[in-house]
């Protein structure tokens, strides 16, 4: 589904990534484990297509080459990313916003959009099945949100356009254990044979929740080790610091 | 142009059957305005908008005698549709129609001989070019404890027969106590390079209420300056929208007072502007008494060359304890050529009071234009989005909701 192949990514000249590999097959979970700083966060934006850095090397998603596509054409195809920061959206409303997305993504391609009553019937039950209050889908986009409600209001938008790959950056930062219970839970009701994930966190504990395929270490803009589950305790226990 | 000026004022008084009074104090008001002409940036007042040169730049051979003699037909393809309403329509400065199909006949009283004041102590020349050349007029009385049932939209429409002309209107509302209007002015102009200048009076007596939303939307080359004055009487409310968009200059001045007890004044505006647009809101609201109210929300969108410009003064009397004064204006500057000009002015001499203002620019978040791209908007649905989210809220402090949802798709802002 994704492969990357040799990424490198400059911001400002400064090397952030460098001969970076990784691939995704179809319903796989990745978790990419990393310090502060190792480049987690510009690569799950040079996925979506963030502009602003420098990029070489290749990266394919379902044998398309990403790099020729804007970000919302990527958002057509599939691509998703839960932001680690979600941005409030003044005069906007959610409900709206929601409806907006889903029925570009549909137009793009060529399906048939949904009316006022079948979109709020798919978003009612997305936010019963993620505890998300419904209130809060009539107010302004993110405004005035707590942390773990935008981190939900995320996933709420991730489970509506029900992409192929999500990508999920940092998401369980700032998320108290009820609220990560239920990210994660959202995450696994959406796991099936052909939607993939690709997890960014600094930490194991989310990974207790949603079980991964593969860990990979994320250092000085590359991957140095790869492995299974297992990898990431092997990380919590050792810490970064003496990782090698 | 003062050759062409006394040409035609003496033309005017000649072809007009002004009474004995009105020709003198128009004499004198012609005058006055010789002798002080179009402002100028050294006074404070214009000196983001220099109408002096705005119209020497934009207007060629500019004549102020219009022949008001013929009818002209109104357009009705420009009536707003879907809302019912009663109807003033000027066409090219002419009154043409004066419709109150849904109003009781003796609740309202409409005067049109033109009535000068004979000493108003003002310096703004403009109001002296109006009372000189002005010779249609109309006056409204709302009778007291009458509500007018549907709204009147004055509506001020210029044809494509009119150019390089000077048209000067005046229009005086008076609302009894316990009374109420909602007034929308809606402008169509198809004309080009005109000076508009517009005087209205409103004068709200006790526990009356005025709602005034004054829309000018549709792209025109003309130069207008709109004058409102404001008195209001104890408890009685005000309420102003300002859609500033369609003319090539525009500048609102609004002066109220707030001469009675628990009065309050609203202005809400936004601006969205384009090419080489310039307007601008220049508003002083007086709290002359104690325990009144006023509050001012201002937004704007500014794109190509654009540039828009607020004044906002809020005075408080010594005797005005209690105010409530509040203004913030903000705007998005979608490039480096576009201006905003925010001059808020506080002048306090109350101790007790509560007053703010605030002013901010900047262009448009391009993370928040990320993250909607991320969703699958292009870039134009992102933008769009975020203007229309960014000029919302001014537009919810409209309060007659069938008005605002008009307001709302005259923006294109239903979502």
């Amino acid at each position: 589904m994704l492969k990357i192949k040799n990424l490198k990514a400059d911001v400002e000249s400064k090397s952030i990534l460098n001969n970076f590999n990784l691939e995704i097959k179809p319903g796989e979970v990745h978790a990419i484990m990393g310090p502060n700083g190792s480049g987690k966060s510009t690569l799950s934006n040079i996925l979506s297509g963030k502009k602003g850095y420098d990029v070489s090397g290749e990266i394919l998603f379902e044998n398309k080459n990403l790099f020729e596509l804007e970000t919302e054409e990527r958002a057509h195809k599939g691509i998703f990313l839960a932001f680690q920061y979600p941005l409030e959206i003044p005069g906007v409303n959610t409900n709206i916003f929601l409806k907006t997305s889903l029925n570009a993504i549909k137009k793009a391609r060529g399906e048939k959009e949904l009316d006022a009553i079948e979109f709020l019937k798919l978003v009612k039950l997305k936010a019963k099945e993620l505890k998300f209050d419904e209130e809060k889908l009539n107010r302004q986009l993110n405004v005035g949100f707590s942390g773990g409600e935008k981190k939900k209001n995320e996933i709420l938008q991730m489970s509506i356009l029900n992409p192929k790959l999500s990508i999920l950056d940092e998401t369980d930062s700032g998320l108290d254990i009820d609220a990560l219970k239920i990210v994660a839970d959202g995450v696994n009701s959406l796991r099936k044979k052909d939607n993939s994930f690709l997890i960014i966190t600094h930490y194991q504990r989310l990974l207790d929740y949603i079980k991964p395929d593969y860990v990979h270490v994320l250092m000085n803009g590359h991957i140095i080790k790869s492995g299974g589950p297992e990898l990431a305790l092997e990380l919590e226990n050792k810490g970064y610091e003496n990782f090698n | 142009m003062e050759e062409q000026l006394k040409i035609d004022f003496e033309k005017l008084l000649e072809n007009s059957n002004f009474s004995k009074k009105n020709a003198e104090i128009k004499r004198k008001n012609f005058d006055n305005f010789i002798e002080k002409g179009f402002p100028n940036r050294r006074e404070e007042n214009w000196k983001f908008s220099d109408l002096n040169q705005i119209i020497s730049k934009n207007i060629k051979n500019l004549s102020f005698y219009n022949d008001l003699s013929k009818p002209n037909k109104i357009d009705q393809s420009i009536y707003i549709d879907g809302l019912e309403h009663n109807k003033l329509v000027f066409v090219n400065g002419r009154i043409e129609k004066i419709e109150f199909d849904y109003e009781e006949k003796n609740k309202i009283e409409i005067l049109d001989d033109l009535v000068l004041e004979k000493s108003n102590n003002t310096t703004n020349s403009l109001l002296f070019l109006n009372n000189a050349f002005v010779s249609k007029y109309f006056k409204l009385i709302v009778k007291k404890n009458y509500s007018l049932q549907k709204p009147l939209v004055i509506y001020n429409i210029t044809n494509k027969d009119l150019v390089s002309k000077n048209i000067n209107l005046k229009v005086d509302i008076f609302l009894e106590e316990n009374s109420s209007l909602k007034l929308i002015e809606f402008s169509n102009d198809k004309s080009t390079t005109n000076f508009i200048n517009i005087n209205y009076n409103f004068n709200v007596q006790k526990n009356s209420i005025l709602k005034n939303y004054k829309i000018d939307n549709n792209s025109n080359s003309n130069i207008k300056y709109c004058f409102n004055n404001i008195s209001q009487d104890a408890n009685s409310v005000s309420e102003i929208f300002l859609l500033s968009s369609g003319s090539e200059f525009i500048k609102n001045e609004i002066n109220c007072n707030l001469n009675g007890k628990y009065s309050s004044a609203f202005v809400n505006g936004v601006f969205i502007l384009n090419e080489t647009k310039h307007h601008e809101i220049k508003t002083n609201i007086n709290h002359i008494v104690e325990n009144t109210k006023s509050y001012q929300l201002i937004k704007g969108v500014l794109e190509d060359t654009s540039k828009a410009v607020y004044q906002g003064k809020i005075f408080v009397d010594s005797k005005a304890q209690k105010t409530d004064g509040y203004q913030l204006s903000k705007a998005i500057l979608l490039n480096d050529n576009t201006e905003f000009n925010a001059k808020p002015e506080l002048e306090i001499y109350a101790d007790d009071v509560k007053c703010s203002h605030g002013s901010a620019s900047g262009s448009l978040n391009e993370d928040s234009i990320f993250y909607l791209m991320s969703r699958g908007l292009n870039y134009k649905e992102a933008k769009k989005l975020l203007i229309n989210g960014f000029l919302l809220d001014v537009v919810e402090k409209i309060t007659d909701s069938e008005i605002k949802n008009l307001i709302k798709n005259i923006m294109s802002l239903k979502q």
